[in-house]
């Protein structure tokens, strides 16, 4: 038996709740983490804890995944990565967004190599390759120096945090990428029982963006767990677990299904509560100009792919990347071209990050989801009810 | 797990780096005054509570906790135009054992000896986040009286650079037990106001806030207090509409601690006698029942306020009820190091090149083995003194002693902390073994037993030297022992010494004869030779040990 597991969760499943209950089962003897990408989502395992008890019990641990990594992944052998670590403090991290460490001349200005992309400093100049001049480590480093510094102190890392925790729990997996992967392997080989928690469907952050395992960026975290664990690491996945939607109806589960068909369908839960109706609800499709009418009508949330798209500034609007894990009765899309094509013919390509938003956006609806798309009165769409005002 | 190591840097009387090792049961250290034995428990106290004499350190920083030499030479560089790094005070604790979570969380490689391992690491050091004012200081006053304290800091972390660090979640607990006996300003004790709260467990502790907030609010709403304070009102012409009153300080978290007062019978804690305090404390402490969390019971010269009995009583329970505790006594009681064992002694002394401390196991094992089964308080009675000298017998040690007390004004040898020791010659080379190790001055008073080659130069070869080892004896061999050597330097003065013995002309009118009563009637004529008032003369190499006595 193994003591790992991934659950992949449908959006609404309560993967949260189910964390924050599996903690607070577990014997007060032992040692429990919980992290996850994201400060706010640190935060919304927080008060759901503070829901259920007086205060956070004291073997709970509940950090985010930097925190993490710099805490019990960089610091504890810093010095043993390189000696320079030894006198100098490494003063926290700065995120980077895009590829971190390129090289400048001596006037400030950027370097190029001759085919016109920037120059970067490599391993070799250690200090340079990991650190800002006041030794911060770059973000999308971390886990590269937690996994060198690991091989270097032949397991240190992972043989001390065995030690401390019996239990970790990683909320939003699909949002960790290239040397993360290894991270969760090194966690994997370990004694410690593991748990992923997440929906592949929606990766929005990406916590590196280094070249280690680009197979599985976007959310792959199942085929990861398939093909690179090797015999003699187990791992159990869970897909049922999590497969019930406490916030979409059937309608909305089945449609957003359709952008994952290799994954297993999400289903409406059946609890009383939860399967409240309405006399709207379902997919729809609604043209531009009835949107007005639409909009005051049901008084949906818009959302929007980036805050380009025009839209009525007189009802709630969001970007799609902005609603994670948040609850709409209903919901406006306004979709971009490559969407649009896709909800004429499902066979349609759409990239990893647009489908994924997509989703996002998709299963926020507690009722109705209604898109913005100008159809034609005989065009057959699949999955979906033609709105007319 | 329990203290392995500590490494003390530039901390008080420690001058650079000072590494010393425990054992995980009781550990005795011994050594003379001023040779640092209390600065030792300091240390490990403050760095796994950041308490200093009963105050939290951090704001309390001051130069005089700096080695003074250290501070010295920074002053002194810093006059001659150089640009010295500033003095930083380092303690390093090395913890051993089983590793559970919460030690676990403690281990990592920032530690001065760069390896894995579970500690502490507590710093005061320059802050430079200050440089810009420390330049602007040195740019003002090209030099500096005292260390710019006022830039300093506190960095206190785990050896896995963890710095959120706080005595709760160290998981050795210690409790310093001194005779200073700190107080808070209102009386009660710091250190067992410590102890008992370390006894209790949360809700216990909770209870006490609680009941001490409602007897204060109690107190408030009593007829006497609220007619009093009515009174305040109406003859306190402050602005009309503010409250003034009387009231009992609620301000703080844990008022209690402060405020509560232990009784014993009755009597104040504090008012008992400090002999009794320390049993007190210390049989507290050793009560401590929560099993998870490992003890360290720091204790200062038990012996110094109590009597013999009540410091047999105290040993007593400190043997009996030391299990799973790791002990560390400062002592430099002999009586209380044998007691507990001479294995775990940790002799410290100074010398010439700094402080150096010893272990006893370092010792040849036969040497070893002669100490634990000797009885007696000899061992520490010759590593506590000053200057040792080790004599064969008793009538040899009242012909030193009463050498020394002539040339200095009757005064004995011991009132100058110089020992005069009786120990069977075979016994010497023991002695010497320490005294080689630990530096100890010690001379030896030795009949050549009419050998002088084979008794003096061959038996003593292994400590040819050794600076702190001198050997006093004489060669002639004719004079193979002490009293042929005393009828010869007294043989310009025979009747004197015949006067000083009690012993006639008539009947002893040789030195031979003199001699032979003198073998005959050895203690006796040594007891006569102390007590007498005529003025003997010395054998030479007995002069020479009482000169040596006075070297520095």
């Amino acid at each position: 038996m193994t003591n790992n597991k991934l659950i992949i969760a449908a959006a609404g499943s309560g993967k949260t709740t189910l964390i924050v209950k599996e903690a607070l089962k577990i014997d007060k003897s032992e040692k429990v983490l919980i992290t996850t990408y994201t400060i706010e989502n640190e935060r919304e395992i927080r008060s759901k804890i503070l829901r259920e008890r007086k205060s956070i019990p004291a073997n709970i641990t509940i950090q985010t995944w930097f925190s993490f990594l710099m805490q019990h992944g960089v610091k504890p052998y810093q010095g043993s990565m390189n000696d320079m670590l030894f006198e100098n403090d490494i003063k926290g991290m700065l995120l980077s967004n895009e590829k971190s460490a390129p090289k400048f001349d001596e006037r400030g200005r950027p370097l190029f190599i001759r085919g016109g992309g920037r120059q970067y400093y490599g391993e070799k100049d250690f200090k340079e390759f990991y650190f800002t001049s006041n030794w911060r480590i770059f973000s999308d480093k971390i886990s590269k120096f937690v996994i060198g510094c690991n091989e270097k102190t032949k397991g240190k890392i992972f043989t001390r945090l065995s030690k401390i925790y019996s239990t970790i729990y990683i909320d939003e997996v699909q949002d960790l990428a290239g040397f993360d992967f290894e991270i969760i392997k090194m966690l994997f080989k370990s004694n410690i029982n593991i748990s992923l928690v997440g929906d592949p469907r929606q990766v929005t952050y990406a916590t590196n963006h280094y070249h280690k395992y680009p197979k599985y960026k976007n959310g792959k975290i199942k085929e990861f767990v398939n093909s690179e664990l090797g015999k003699r690491i187990g791992c159990t996945i869970d897909e049922s677990s999590l497969k019930k939607s406490h916030r979409n109806n059937q309608k909305i589960c089945d449609y957003s299904s359709r952008l994952y068909p290799d994954f297993e369908k999400t289903e409406p839960c059946e609890c009383v509560n939860c399967r409240k109706t309405t006399a709207h609800d379902g997919i729809f499709v609604v043209r531009e100009n009835d949107v007005a009418e639409y909009l005051k009508t049901f008084n949906s949330t818009q959302l929007r792919y980036s805050k380009a798209t025009k839209v009525d500034l007189a009802y709630d609007v969001c970007n799609f990347g902005e609603v994670k894990g948040k609850t709409i009765n209903r919901v406006i899309i306004y979709p971009t071209s490559d969407i649009k094509k896709w909800i004429k013919s499902n066979d349609a390509e759409l990239k990893d990050g647009t489908k994924a938003r997509f989703y996002v956006a998709l299963t926020r609806a507690k009722y109705s989801v209604a898109i913005v798309y100008n159809y034609s009165d005989n065009e057959e769409i699949n999955g979906v009810e033609k709105w007319k005002g | 797990m329990n203290l392995k190591t500590a490494h003390i840097k530039n901390f008080k009387c420690y001058k650079g780096s000072f590494k010393i090792d425990f054992s995980q049961g009781v550990n005795i250290l011994v050594g003379e005054n001023e040779t640092g034995k209390s600065t030792i428990l300091e240390a490990i106290h403050l760095a796994l509570s950041g308490v200093l004499n009963g105050h939290y350190l951090r704001n309390e920083l001051s130069q005089y906790l700096f080695n003074n030499e250290v501070v010295e030479s920074f002053l002194s560089n810093l006059k001659n135009g150089k640009n010295p790094e500033l003095p930083c005070i380092h303690i390093e604790l090395f913890f051993d054992g089983h590793t559970t979570s919460d030690f676990a969380k403690l281990q990592g490689d920032n530690n001065s000896m760069k390896t894995d391992a579970v500690g502490v690491s507590f710093k005061v050091e320059y802050d430079e986040s200050f440089n810009d004012e420390y330049e602007a200081l040195l740019a003002e006053k090209n030099e500096l009286q005292t260390l710019p304290i006022e830039f300093y800091k506190i960095t206190w972390k785990s050896f896995a650079r963890d710095s959120s660090i706080t005595t709760r979640s160290i998981p050795i607990k210690s409790v310093l037990i001194d005779s200073s006996n700190q107080r808070y300003k209102n009386g009660s004790d710091v250190y067992i106001s410590r102890i008992i709260k370390n006894n209790l467990n949360l809700k216990e502790k909770a209870g006490v806030s609680q009941a001490f907030r409602q007897v204060k609010e109690s107190f408030m709403s009593n007829p006497s207090i609220e007619a009093i304070n009515k009174q305040v009102k109406k003859n306190s012409h402050i602005s009309t509409n503010k409250n003034i009153e009387i009231s009992v300080d609620l301000s703080t978290q844990n008022a209690w601690e402060t405020t509560l007062m232990t009784y014993l019978d009755n009597v104040p804690f504090h008012q008992i006698g400090k002999g009794e305090q320390c049993i007190i404390k210390t049989n507290l402490s050793l009560s401590h029942k929560k099993s998870e969390k490992a003890d360290l019971i720091l204790l200062e010269e038990p012996e110094n306020h109590l009597t013999h009995s009540k410091l047999n009583e105290f040993i007593k329970s400190v043997t009996i009820n030391c299990k799973n505790k790791q002990i560390i006594i400062s002592t430099h009681s002999s009586f209380v190091a044998n007691k507990l064992g001479l294995e775990n002694l940790i002799l410290l002394s100074k010398s010439k090149v700094g402080r150096k401390k010893t272990y006893i196991n370092e010792l040849p094992t036969d040497t070893q083995n002669y100490f634990k089964k000797l009885s007696g308080y000899d061992t520490l009675r010759f590593i506590l003194c000053k200057k040792a000298i080790l004599v064969e017998g008793d009538s040899d040690e009242l012909v030193v002693q009463k050498a020394y007390m002539d040339k200095h004004d009757g005064c004995l040898p011991i009132e100058n902390r110089i020992d005069v020791i009786s120990v069977r010659s075979l016994a010497f080379k023991r002695f010497l073994d320490i005294a080689k190790i630990i530096e100890h001055p010690v001379a030896i008073v030795t009949d050549n037993d009419g050998k002088f080659k084979e008794k003096i130069i061959d038996k003593y070869e292994d400590y040819e030297g050794v600076e702190s080892i001198k050997i006093f004896a004489d060669e002639r061999e004719e004079l193979n022992t002490l009293e042929p050597q005393i009828v010869d330097a007294n043989k310009k003065q025979l009747d004197i010494l015949r006067k000083a013995l009690g012993i006639k002309k008539s009947k002893y009118n040789s030195e031979k004869s003199i001699v032979n009563y003198m073998v005959s009637h050895k203690t006796d004529s040594a007891l006569k030779l102390f007590e007498t008032a005529e003025e003997i003369k010395y054998p030479r190499y007995i002069k020479k040990v009482i000169k040596w006595c006075d070297d520095e």
